[in-house]
């Protein structure tokens, strides 16, 4: 049984995503399962052990702001350094349209396994989008209410005691979403090519001929080629 | 066990602050020094960490009444049913089998989440320790059979330490002693306010003239937060996470039947 597509590189690749958004997504990705697994230990009730991985409620503490803080500066990184690349994907999420919509609804399907024929898809496909937007949205909401909790006392505290429960739910969407992404980003063995595409930055050709026509038509195709 | 309360009659109060240093030295608290600010008042009429109980002077004039000066003892409430237990994540809030709420700084991870549950924003945050603290209602003198610091020391007997019950019926007949002789306003507090306080008042005036909050509410979101965030949204992610090892599971299994499982990715 295999987990991860073989990574092949006697085919050919196309560049998928640039080194700084491969770099930011997996900054971020370890520092959101540092806060993760540190902020459980609060979240979940009797869960001695998880803080006791982090030297104890201290430490857990120290790990989550310290993570936190890193985390933050990421997304600057990401948003200043790589601001085309962030308007091309909001583009790309506002072109939603009949295709993702039939994606999504094809999508249960094909995520058991089940073989689907799929409409052509964008650089992000209808799932993608839909996390490409409750993702980022919900880390902003928990960045915002984090150091709304850190810094109290110079907040209203009305605005504080919203924070309480805004980042717990953006804390269960984000991860919920990161656990869907995280499969399909890697074990799922219809899309888990894609996992080279976050890793090394290229994707089979086939591949993105074959999962995101539009895209590669446009980018890499007979279509850009023409202009 | 009945209730065991404090009973605070403003009318008797000379603001001498002998509970406030009656408390600072059975719990053996720091001063806290701070600049003079243009009037009795210290703290600014709150508590805070090292400060357990403090006594207010509320200035003010009132177009009927006058130029006023009132005093009123704040500190913890003990409310029968307390927010700050409901919210704490570490267990660190106990009720007492009379009615004392007790915080154990041993638990405290210093999350304050209770400050902003209390309605009152009474447990304060020490910087120092990293923990929260509060009036703990003497709780290790009353567990021997003593009074509270702050009862024991009082030179008018505005406060008194027993039953709750007793206490009560006595406020209420003070109450209205107070309404009869020049006290129109006289009034009680801390019998129906959050379901009932363990601290209860006589005041001279309506609740919000002593900056007591007139019908105190556990604020909105922190019900929201822990009656339905807490306990029920968690779940989505158990959800995700199965939903991932069915697919695990189904498209291995999908994929050996059709007999292709060579081109991983590629379907």
């Amino acid at each position: 049984m295999q987990l991860i597509p073989e990574y092949k590189a006697d085919v050919p690749r196309v560049e998928r995503f640039n080194f700084l958004s491969r770099f930011t997504h997996w900054g971020h990705t370890v520092t959101f399962l540092l806060c993760l697994f540190t902020g459980l230990a609060l979240f979940l009730n009797n869960v001695d052990w998880l803080a006791a991985i982090f030297g104890g409620y201290a430490g857990a503490n120290l790990v989550h702001r310290i993570s936190a803080v890193i985390m933050t500066i990421v997304v600057v990184i990401f948003v200043i350094g790589n601001f085309k690349v962030l308007i091309a994907w909001i583009k790309d999420i506002l072109r939603f349209g009949m295709n993702d919509i039939k994606f999504l609804l094809l999508f249960p399907l094909e995520f058991l396994g089940f073989k689907v024929k799929v409409p052509p898809q964008t650089k992000f496909n209808g799932g993608e989008k839909g996390n490409s937007m409750v993702t980022p949205t919900a880390v902003i909401f928990l960045i915002l209410s984090g150091y709304i909790m850190w810094f109290p006392t110079i907040f209203p505290a009305g605005l504080v005691r919203l924070a309480y429960p805004i980042h717990d739910i953006a804390m269960v969407l984000a991860t919920m979403m990161v656990c869907m992404h995280g499969y399909l980003g890697s074990f799922h063995p219809g899309s888990g090519e894609s996992f080279w595409g976050m890793w090394k930055g290229t994707v089979r050709e086939d591949w993105a001929e074959h999962h995101h026509k539009t895209w590669y038509d446009e980018t890499y195709g007979d279509k850009s080629k023409a202009e | 066990m009945a209730n065991l309360t404090n009973l605070y009659d403003v009318s008797k109060c000379t603001a001498c602050r002998g509970c406030m240093v009656a408390c600072k030295d059975w719990n053996q608290l720091p001063a806290v020094i701070e600049p003079f600010k243009g009037n009795y008042d210290t703290h600014g009429g709150d508590t805070n960490g090292d400060t357990y109980t403090v006594v207010r002077f509320i200035e003010g004039e009132d177009p009927v009444d006058g130029v006023y000066w009132k005093f009123l003892k704040y500190q913890c409430m003990h409310c029968l049913e307390p927010a700050c237990m409901k919210v704490c994540p570490q267990g660190a809030y106990s009720k007492t089998s009379w009615g004392a709420t007790f915080h154990d700084p041993e638990k405290c991870i210093g999350c304050q989440y209770c400050t902003y549950a209390c309605p009152f924003m009474i447990p304060k945050y020490r910087k120092r320790e990293d923990k929260i603290s509060k009036c703990t209602l003497c709780v290790d003198r009353v567990e021997e059979g003593l009074t509270p610091a702050c009862a024991r020391t009082c030179p008018t007997a505005a406060l008194k330490f027993g039953d709750r019950d007793e206490l009560l019926a006595e406020a209420e007949e003070r109450a209205k002693f107070l309404r009869a002789n020049g006290f129109p306003r006289a009034t009680i507090y801390g019998r129906v306010e959050l379901g009932g306080l363990n601290k209860l008042y006589v005041l001279t005036d309506s609740p919000d003239k002593f900056g007591l909050p007139v019908d105190p509410k556990v604020p909105g979101q922190i019900s929201f937060w822990q009656n339905w965030i807490q306990p029920y949204f968690g779940w989505l992610i158990p959800i995700a996470l199965g939903g991932s090892a069915i697919s695990f599971v189904t498209t291995r299994i999908l994929a050996n039947k059709n007999g292709d499982h060579t081109e991983g990715g590629h379907e």
